[in-house]
Formats: structure tokens, C-alpha cells, sequence
């Protein structure tokens, strides 16, 4: 199906979706949800985790067929049975785990599988490589060479070649399923950049993400669905963030960060010019029980990094570490967990869950010795660990017996830190505890965090989302390039104070702001 | 949502356990031992089965730990040559040294675990992955076991020797007594301990695992060794069966031994596998040999049907694993 571009804009919208149910063995995924999108609207999808805005992208992009509905494209209705149906249909999604070949050119994964053609169905390089360069000439992006080889790109760039991708197939709707989960401030604003653009051209864009800032600064219209179910259809304009997270969570959440003050107690982690080439340099820090402190950062500024080497992944090369006051010299994790310490990884899918593994087996991984006799491992306690967690933690899980990787983000990094706390540690460090999950486990996560500082527990806590930073610390560090570089009470730290110190300069730190 | 456990596991049509991939392949065991045992009177005899499994003992005893390294994702090729290794050293060692036998069993034994041992510590310290460093450490110990041997073969044994090779005990070959505990020991370590639990976590997430403080490297150590000791102890039942040292024995045997465990369900990618699965696979494999070779199919054909056989097992399995993760 191919249709003009440049036809007048006619009464009828450009994407509508009517009524779609669709139903997976034991859940109901979507029922009844409609929406609409405009020429040249951006269309936020708002949801928790698990509210169906996945399994409705699917259907408006082929993957699977609805159970009832439909879909229409400029008031035509069109059958998308395959992913291809959807592309010709004009439709467009770039999904969270960018789908690019990472050994070879931006060119090559642009035109992957309709490059232009010489004589004897040659692939006509040249004209690839032109078109490519009027592709990023058309976006400003002056950053990227047809040529690149796409592994080498960052994270942004790559989503950069995603969205030519989009547009080299004259694609008129683009769905982008949590497109600034992974990238950096910077990043995003280039992003905006783009759809705004994209905008501009009369491309819809059905925008999905968790971040209610972006969807303030980005969208025209949100559609809220929670449970399968469209909640409701807004103007942006006409909404406000206390007001969307009611009608995702379908309950009022008091206070995005309800900051517990409780006393500080002793130091419990006294590090001393720690230093791991290249990216711990003469780190010296103090975290007191009962205390949140939070370490901001740009991405790459070595937050990680610094967490891993206290944790024993990377271990110190010099300098000092005491737990507790007793110096010690940590060499592996084992080490750091019989010590005391936990680490809740950045990454959930690969440092911190093993997905194939239920929510049991999940559960009692660190904390193997608590449920084991002997090395014999004591079902009956295993289950009790783990039902305890999946209580404590609210953890939405069919069955213990679960695959982990089968729950929603949110459900997984409560496991993570339902993991770690099996152990009893003292020390808690937090590697971006919310990134990627929804509102209503971010609040029950920030929630519990308030908890556990309050029961003498010390928390360190990365997170490069600095409302959080400021929301839930009692102090916060700054890194830069490997060193921390400022330190500021709860009460001086604003926006701006951090912000200025992430960036190295304060120019830089209004321009981000 | 507190009251769950059981409700779900329930609503299942078809029972769980009828699914596994051991329950199927034990499945078409029965029929393929129904179907031989039709065409060939002499197969389905208490006697040929058990001569069956005292032939099956070598390999078997050098799959279970086989199975651990491949759930962890690895796998251990060299598993053969040291066979081969230990076998010389075991003759080599009594003849020419002049060891006493049990000594020289031994020392064998021991030798079988340092070169386990070897291979564990260059994987897991240098970072060589399994697959490299076992190749050549299956050239490595072939070498010196043909370098030791010159050629020669040993034999005239004491006769007490042969009694684990060729007598019975209880009415059963003793040797299979033997393969019988070490499968049970390694079914109960495997799905009872810490340490099989950690087996799994490696093969499903090694990063993972080590970021939840689980001792991945001595994990991995102890497997690579564990597969040198009972190489090494699969040598000496060897020996008492064959009676005689030679230094290209055991040749071939990792590729038996791998097509047994992955035959029994476990995953060349690590994460899945069970000793139940790799029993039924060693079964699976010795007794389409046999059968196949007592109806009158020549050897070439047997190899055909072994590897049909493979690959379908392989097949039905990846099927399962898409069902079990509903992509």
C-alpha cells in the first residue's frame, strides 16, 4: 500500500486504532483500547509496566494480530498480519534493544534490505552513500559518517541510525518504545531535536516512555492504559504530572520521594584514596549508617566503576577501605557480602538477574549459605526466603516457580534488591535503583529505601536522574572523569549546584539544565 | 498476590514432567528398545543389558561431570587423551617404576586430576575459553601419553585387577556398581546442593553469578578437575576390562561422551541439563548400537542412526526450550 505523502490532510486521522482486544493464554493483554494520532502529533503511550502499551506497539507493527479491533491508516483500514505489512502501511517502530548489525556501516543498516540498485540488481553503493548523506543533512545530524561502523557508535547515535532507518522507508507513523531509557542527557535533547523535526514533516510519533518530563516536554496528546484498559486520552496542555501518575497507578502516590529524616549513625563504609586505573582515582568517601548518599554523575564519569571496586568485581589497586571501622581488603564479591556489603548492578538484565532462573532460585542466589545445610540446600527455607521477599517486596509474580525473566522491570529489580537484602547487609550501593521500571515500583523502591535507612541501614546510591539524587539523599557526592569532585549537603544541593558540577563548568551546567 | 504457589502449576494441561525433554527421550528409548527387542530375541536379555551397560561404564563415568561443565556453558574435549594419559601411567607406573598396583591406580588417578586440573585453571585464570584450551590440551596429553608408551603395551596384570572389569557382584557387573553411585552422588549434587545451583547460575548468567558473590572460579576449577579424576578412573576400568595398556585408548571418547550429555537434554549453551537426562542419553546411545548391531546393521549405518537420532533429540529439544520461554 503506498500512498502520498503530500495528499491534503484529510478529516480522517493518521494512525487510528479502534477497539483492539487482544488476549495471551491466561492474561487478557489489551481490552477494548482505541487512540488516535494526528499528522504531525508526537502521542505519548503512558502506562506502569505490564498496562499492555508493549503488546499494543506490537499489533500496531505487525508482530502479532489482534483478537478483535483495528487498526486504519489515514481512515483506511489495513491488515497487519506481518512486520512487513506495517512497514509498507508506512508504520515505524524503534524498539528499547536497538535491532542494528553492528559490523557494518551506517550506510549498510540504513538500507538493510532495500538499498538502491545498479544494473544486475547490484547494490549501487554510491547512491546508498548519497542517500545517506541527504538522510542526515535532512535531520542536522553532522555527527555521523555514511561509512561508520555502527558497533563503534554510541548509544545515541545508534538510535540515530534506527530513526533513518524509519525514515528511509518513508515512514509516516513512528512508534518508539522507551527511546531515552539508555542515553544521556545530551542525548535526549538531541533526540527532541529530531522530533521535533519529525514533527514538522507530519510524521506522527507514538512516544512511549516512564519519564513524565519528557512526555511534558515532548508530547501533544497522552493516552493512559493501565491494566489492558485505556484510562484516559489528554491534552499535555491541559494535564499535570501528579495528575497522569493517578490515572496510571488508578491511586493517589503522596510524594514521588517521601525523604524519611531519621538519625545518622557511625560511618560504616570509610573509603581512603581508593584507586582502580582508569577510572577510580584517589576516591576517598564516608557512608554512615542510616544515611543515603547519593553519587551524581555524567554517564562514564566512573560511578560504576567505583561501586564495582569497593564491591571486590574490579578490586582496588591502592588506597584504603574500612567496614565498620575494621580495615579490610576486599577481593571478590563473596567477600564484600560476607562483609556486609551489597551491590544492586546497574544492569539488571546481566549483572543482577539470572532471567532463565525462577523467582525462587532468584531469590536465595546471594544468599545460598542462609538457606543451605552443609552445602545441602533446604527447599522448605528456600521457599519460605523467597515468599517472604515476594511479600515484602510486592513483587508481582504468578508463582515462585516463575521465570524471573518473565516479569516486568519493575518486578525484576525488586528481586534484585530483594536478593540482597536476604543477606542482612549493612551497606546497601544502589547503581541506578529505578532506571527503566514505572512510576508505582519507583515509588514503592524509593519507599522501601526510606525503610531501610531507617533501620541503620547505609545506603550509596547512583542514579544519573537528578530529582532522585536530590529527592532521596542526605548528601550527595559528585563524579567527574574518575574523581568526586564535589560534595554537598541535602540543603545545598539544587539542580543547578549539581548540575554545575557534573558538567565541570557552570555554562555547561545551564545548557543541560 | 500471596496466595500463589501451587493454583497455576495446576491449570497446566499437560503435566509438566511429560514435557521434559527426559521424560520424551526415555519415551523413545522404551519404543526403540520395544522395537529392537521385537526384531532380535538375543537384545531384550537381562544378560545383554547388563553386558551393555558394563561397556557403557567408561563413557558414563566421564559424562557426569561432563554434564556439569557443559551446564556451566563449557565443555571439556580433552576428557579422551586423558584417558589415554592415565591408562599408560597406570601400566607405565606398576611395570616400569616398579609401583605397587593400588599405588600405581593411584597415581593415575592423580595424574588424571592434575591434568583436569590444568585445564581448569588456565580457563579460568588466563580466561582461555574451554573450548581452545581443551583442544589443545587434547593434543597435549595424547602426545605424552604416545611419547611415554613408545608403542609398547603393558600387561599380566594380578588377577584381584580384573575383578572390577569383568566379574560380577550381586549379580551385576561390578563396574556398573560403580557408575551407579557416581551417578546418584552427582544427581544429588547437581539438584540438591549450593554447588549445582552455582552450576546453573554460571551457565545461565556467569555475571550474574559472580556479582552475587557465588565462588564462579572455584566452581569451574572443581568441575575441570572432577572430569580429569573420573577420566582417570574410567582409565583404570578400562584397563581392567581390556586387560591391557595401550596408549591410543580412548580416543574418540569425548565426542561419545559429549553426544550422550547433549542427547540427554543438557544445553550446549549452559543453563539446563540434568544427570537423569544424560543416564537416559548413555543408554540411549549404547543400546541403538547394540540393538542396531544385533539386528545385522552394519557399523557405518549404526553411526547414521546415532547421529539421526541426535539431531532430532536436539530438535525436539530447542522446540521445548521456545515452549518452556512462550517466544
Amino acid at each position: 500500500m503506498t500512498t502520498d505523502p503530500h495528499r491534503d490532510a484529510s478529516a480522517a486521522p493518521l494512525l487510528s486504532v479502534r477497539a483492539i482486544e487482544k488476549s495471551f493464554p491466561g492474561v487478557r493483554a489489551l481490552s477494548g483500547v482505541s487512540f488516535e494520532a494526528a499528522r504531525g502529533e508526537v502521542h505519548a503511550l503512558l502506562g506502569e509496566n505490564g498496562a499492555g502499551k508493549s503488546t499494543l506497539i506490537k499489533i500496531i507493527s505487525g508482530v502479532f494480530p489482534p483478537d478483535r479491533g483495528e487498526v486504519l491508516v489515514d481512515g483506511k483500514l489495513v491488515d497487519l498480519a506481518r512486520p512487513d505489512d506495517a512497514r509498507r502501511a508506512g508504520i515505524a517502530t524503534i524498539y528499547q534493544e536497538l535491532l542494528l548489525f553492528p559490523e557494518l556501516t551506517v550506510a549498510e543498516n540504513i538500507f538493510m534490505g532495500h538499498a538502491p540498485r545498479a544494473g544486475l540488481r547490484r547494490i549501487d553503493w554510491r547512491a546508498m552513500r548519497e542517500k545517506t548523506n541527504a538522510l542526515l543533512a535532512s535531520l542536522e545530524i553532522h555527527d555521523l559518517q555514511a561509512d561508520r561502523i555502527v558497533g563503534s557508535l554510541s548509544v545515541g547515535n545508534r538510535q540515530r541510525v534506527e530513526i533513518l532507518r524509519a525514515l528511509s522507508q518513508d515512514a509516516r507513523i513512528l512508534i518508539m518504545d522507551e527511546p531515552t531509557a539508555a542515553l544521556t542527557e545530551y542525548d535526549v535533547t538531541r533526540l527532541f531535536d529530531i522530533v521535533r523535526k519529525l514533527k514538522a514533516r507530519g510524521v506522527a510519533v507514538i512516544y512511549i516512555s516512564h519519564r513524565l518530563d519528557e512526555i511534558f516536554a515532548i508530547a501533544d496528546r497522552v493516552t493512559v492504559l493501565r491494566d489492558g484498559a485505556h484510562v484516559a486520552t489528554r491534552r499535555v496542555a491541559e494535564t499535570d504530572a501528579a495528575g497522569l501518575v493517578q490515572l496510571m497507578v488508578g491511586r493517589k502516590i503522596e510524594s514521588l520521594f517521601p525523604k524519611v529524616t531519621v538519625p545518622i549513625g557511625e560511618p560504616v563504609l570509610e573509603v581512603t584514596e581508593l584507586e582502580r586505573q582508569p577510572l577510580t582515582r584517589s576516591v576517598s568517601l564516608t557512608v554512615r549508617a542510616g544515611e543515603i548518599v547519593g553519587l551524581a554523575g555524567l554517564v562514564g564519569s566512573g560511578r560504576s566503576e567505583l561501586a564495582q571496586t569497593i564491591f571486590g568485581v574490579t578490586p582496588a589497586e591502592s588506597g584504603e577501605t574500612r567496614i565498620g571501622g575494621q580495615r579490610v581488603d576486599i577481593r571478590s564479591p563473596a567477600q564484600a557480602r560476607s562483609l556486609g556489603v551489597a551491590y544492586v548492578p546497574e544492569d539488571r538484565g546481566t549483572q543482577g538477574l539470572v532471567r532463565p532462573m525462577t523467582v525462587r532460585e532468584n531469590f536465595s542466589l546471594a544468599a545460598l549459605g542462609k538457606v543451605a545445610i552443609g552445602g545441602f540446600i533446604d527447599r522448605g527455607a528456600e521457599r519460605r526466603l523467597a515468599g517472604d521477599g515476594v511479600r515484602r517486596f510486592a513483587v508481582k509474580t504468578s508463582s515462585l516457580e516463575q521465570i524471573a525473566g518473565k516479569l516486568s522491570g519493575g518486578n525484576q529489580q525488586k528481586i534484585v534488591l530483594g536478593k540482597w537484602l536476604a543477606n542482612g547487609p549493612k551497606l546497601l550501593i544502589l547503581d541506578e535503583p529505578t532506571r527503566g521500571i514505572d512510576v508505582g515500583a519507583k515509588a514503592e523502591i524509593h519507599r522501601l529505601m526510606g525503610e531501610l535507612a531507617a533501620q541503620g541501614l547505609a545506603i550509596l546510591m547512583i542514579s544519573s536522574e537528578l530529582p532522585e539524587v536530590l529527592g532521596m539523599s542526605d548528601r550527595v557526592l559528585v563524579m567527574r572523569e574518575g574523581r568526586i569532585v564535589a560534595e554537598f549537603s541535602r540543603e545545598e544541593a539544587t539542580q543547578e549546584s549539581v548540575g554545575a558540577a557534573m558538567m565541570g563548568s557552570h555554562e555547561n551546567a545551564e545548557k543541560a539544565a | 498476590m500471596s496466595e500463589i504457589p501451587l493454583a497455576q502449576a495446576a491449570k497446566r494441561v499437560i503435566p509438566w514432567w511429560l514435557l521434559r525433554h527426559e521424560t520424551m527421550l526415555a519415551l523413545i528409548l522404551l519404543i526403540a528398545l520395544i522395537g529392537l527387542g521385537g526384531m532380535n530375541s538375543r537384545f531384550l536379555t537381562l544378560d545383554n543389558l547388563l553386558n551393555q551397560g558394563r561397556l557403557t561404564t567408561e563413557v558414563g563415568l566421564i559424562a557426569l561431570p561432563m554434564t556439569f561443565i557443559i551446564i556451566t556453558g563449557g565443555i571439556d574435549l580433552s576428557v579422551g587423551s586423558i584417558v589415554g594419559l592415565c591408562a599408560i601411567l597406570l601400566g607405565y607406573s606398576w611395570k616400569t617404576f616398579g609401583f605397587p598396583l593400588p599405588l600405581a591406580i593411584g597415581f593415575s588417578l592423580l595424574v588424571g586430576a592434575a591434568a583436569g586440573f590444568l585445564n581448569g585453571i588456565v580457563i579460568t585464570k588466563v580466561k582461555v575459553p574451554p573450548l581452545i584450551m581443551t583442544i589443545a590440551t587434547l593434543a597435549l596429553y595424547r602426545g605424552l601419553a604416545e611419547g611415554i608408551s613408545q608403542a609398547r603395551s603393558v600387561r599380566g596384570y594380578p588377577e584381584w585387577f580384573y575383578f572390577v572389569g569383568q566379574e560380577n557382584l550381586l549379580g551385576v557387573p561390578a563396574q556398573l556398581w560403580l557408575l551407579l553411585i557416581a551417578i546418584v552422588v552427582s544427581a544429588v549434587v547437581l539438584d540438591r546442593t549450593t554447588f549445582g545451583r552455582t552450576l546453573y547460575a554460571i551457565g545461565n548468567n556467569e555475571t550474574a553469578a559472580r556479582f552475587s558473590g557465588l565462588p564462579v572460579d572455584r566452581v569451574k576449577l572443581i568441575i575441570y578437575t572432577l572430569s580429569g579424576l573420573m577420566a582417570g578412573l574410567s582409565a583404570c576400568v578400562l584397563v581392567s576390562r581390556v586387560t591391557t595398556t595401550r596408549s591410543d585408548m580412548g580416543i574418540g571418547y569425548e565426542l561419545d561422551v559429549i553426544a550422550a550429555v547433549v542427547l540427554g537434554g543438557t544445553s550446549i549453551f549452559g543453563g539446563v541439563g540434568t544427570i537423569w537426562g544424560t543416564v537416559v542419553g548413555i543408554a540411549m546411545i549404547q543400546l541403538l548400537k547394540n540393538g542396531l548391531a544385533l539386528t545385522g546393521v552394519k557399523g557405518d549405518a549404526t553411526i547414521v542412526v546415532i547421529g539421526t537420532v541426535l539431531i532430532l533429540s536436539t530438535l525436539v529439544a530447542s522446540s521445548l526450550q521456545r515452549r518452556r520461554e512462550g517466544v
